[in-house]
């Protein structure tokens, strides 16, 4: 993990932006950076060795429904990443109505909204930032969105309970 | 032991301690400590007290150091190497002979300074008693300044030997000499080779103060200011370790000011802190190419330059001012010159052309604004890159 912030020394070596090659320096890369520099209430990590899949968590912030939760996300990196988006799923159940049943997170920087020089730290803090102010107009699950709207105390009831059952 | 053969050695090794060195006779009380006679301890203890005292003056005066040096090493060698049966008593006796030591030192320090003020006509200003503490004390300054300045010559040689002394002492026998030494030359034992202005200014130090204690009428916090400054001229020193000029006289002279700063003395205060100052700056900015700078330090050319080091030199002429990221924030991999000189968007979002014709063929926008890359990518300064190479 240490050589991950000294590996962009040296001479220069002919770079290979071959999907797997170069994928790998940039996640090694991103892995030392949140190392040193940890978003607020996140963590991330590899699973075991392979650099393309990570596990992350998310503390619920204070003030939210979410709060004294603490949700996993699965991250897989795509081997053309940091071209393409990486894939995070929610692996604690959670009640959000820009998350679905199967933890696909509707979020504009996974998709259309992804740039190559967008880091996982960010899209880390973009996903605690949908904690503090969900986006009811772009629901992934549209009843949760819908009470959102019309009752929001029931809402914020129903998204502590899941939180006290499924995230603690 | 029985007392009969204790006394005689005592009374055999006496007459060698009349010949030999003042130290030795330390090392007899001792001795003698054990015999439990009341006469002879009296008498020796008598002697101990006359002894050491024209020894160091010898050395004062003639200023030679490596006597001094034979005496300490001696000294510590022969009184570690006697074996001592009851060591409390042991213990008593070096604490009063460290005492007497420090006692006669500081005498004979007070003589060589004189002897050297003497010479320098200063001595209206010793003999003078009266007056504050301010005026007292800038005029001691003053002279301190002078003598600094006077034995720059001198210092190497005192340095080792003071050296020696707090380097050996403390290995053979712990408290033998170890007090004196080590609180007037603290500067000069940590500093090893560099810098020998510390050397003289904590020596000067200790026969200034005598000479106010006596003239000014037994002064006690002068003492204490004195000793912290000595404190903080330690301090000082240690940080100037690393810089080389130390045994040039100016750079003795601004210890010495640096000494004087912390009292606040009034006159010549600002002139001194502006020398300080400057010469601060001049000997702490290390050129890359200073033959004295310290190779531990970053070399700043390396940092700088792009791995091709051919074309580093044309790279700092062209383009100083503009700050080129060392990698390339998509892939990681290194920028080379043509990479750093490629600006494909206005809002300076740089990347190495590998990334760039990759997301070309993707969706074409710019990673850090996100707007469409123009067709025609500006690249600046190509043909320079491309002169420099022929």
């Amino acid at each position: 993990m240490n050589n991950a912030s000294s590996s962009g020394r040296g001479g220069r070596s002919w770079p290979s932006t071959t999907s797997v090659s170069g994928s790998g320096k940039r996640i090694q890369k991103e892995m030392g950076e949140l190392h040193l520099f940890p978003p607020a209430d996140c963590s991330a990590g590899p699973i075991g060795d392979n650099l393309h899949h990570w596990i992350a968590t998310i503390i619920g912030p204070p003030g939210t429904p979410y709060e004294g939760g603490i949700f996993f996300l699965d991250i897989r990196f795509p081997g053309d990443y940091p071209f393409k988006p990486p894939k995070v799923v929610f692996k604690t159940r959670i009640y959000h109505c820009n998350v679905d049943s199967s933890g696909t997170v509707n979020l504009d920087v996974l998709k259309d909204g992804w740039s190559p020089a967008l880091t996982i730290s960010k899209v880390l803090l973009a996903i605690r930032s949908i904690f503090l102010s969900p986006d009811p107009y772009n629901p992934q699950a549209p009843g949760i969105a819908h009470l959102y709207l019309v009752d929001k105390t029931k809402h914020d009831e129903i998204a502590a309970e899941w939180t006290l059952r499924f995230a603690r | 032991m029985p007392q009969n053969t204790g006394l005689l050695n005592v009374k055999r090794r006496n007459d060698v301690v009349v010949e030999k060195s003042t130290q030795q006779n330390t090392t007899e009380e001792a001795l003698s400590e054990r015999t439990g006679e009341s006469e002879l301890p009296l008498s020796f203890a008598g002697t101990s007290a006359i002894l050491p005292s024209p020894e160091i003056r010898v050395f004062a005066q003639s200023n030679s150091s490596r006597d001094l040096r034979k005496a300490m090493v001696s000294d510590s060698i022969i009184s570690a190497s006697i074996p001592i049966a009851s060591k409390e008593f042991g213990k008593k006796k070096r604490a009063n002979r460290t005492a007497k030591l420090k006692q006669c030192k500081l005498d004979a320090r007070r003589e060589q300074w004189l002897s050297q003020v003497k010479n320098k006509c200063f001595k209206e200003d010793v003999t003078e008693s009266g007056g504050d503490r301010h005026s007292m004390r800038s005029k001691i300054i003053h002279r301190f300044k002078n003598l600094e300045i006077r034995r720059s010559n001198e210092e190497e040689n005192d340095i080792s030997v003071h050296h020696d002394c707090d380097f050996e002492s403390p290995a053979n026998s712990p408290t033998s000499v170890g007090y004196d030494l080590g609180n007037n030359f603290v500067g000069s034992s940590s500093c090893s080779n560099s810098s020998s202005s510390f050397g003289g200014g904590g020596c000067c130090s200790g026969s200034v103060t005598e000479e106010e204690e006596g003239g000014g009428g037994g002064d006690d916090h002068c003492l204490d200011d004195w000793e912290a400054a000595a404190d903080a001229l330690a301090a000082i020193t240690v940080d100037k370790q690393p810089q080389k000029h130390c045994t040039e006289s100016s750079a003795e002279r601004n210890v010495a000011v640096q000494l004087v700063n912390p009292i606040g003395s009034s006159n010549g205060g600002n002139v001194a802190k502006e020398k300080v100052g400057t010469t601060a700056v001049n000997n702490r900015a290390w050129k890359s190419d200073d033959a004295f700078r310290p190779r531990s330090l970053p070399n700043l050319s390396k940092q700088r330059c792009f791995p091709m080091t051919t074309m580093k030199h044309c790279v700092r002429v062209l383009n100083p001012t503009v700050s080129v990221p060392k990698s390339c924030p998509i892939c990681c991999e290194d920028l080379d010159l043509t990479d750093s000189r490629f600006l494909p968007c206005s809002c300076g979002f740089r990347l190495c052309l590998f990334c760039h014709k990759r997301i070309l063929e993707e969706d074409g926008r710019c990673p850090g604004c996100r707007k469409p890359y123009d067709s025609n990518p500006i690249r600046l300064a190509r043909s320079c890159s491309m002169f420099s190479r022929t």
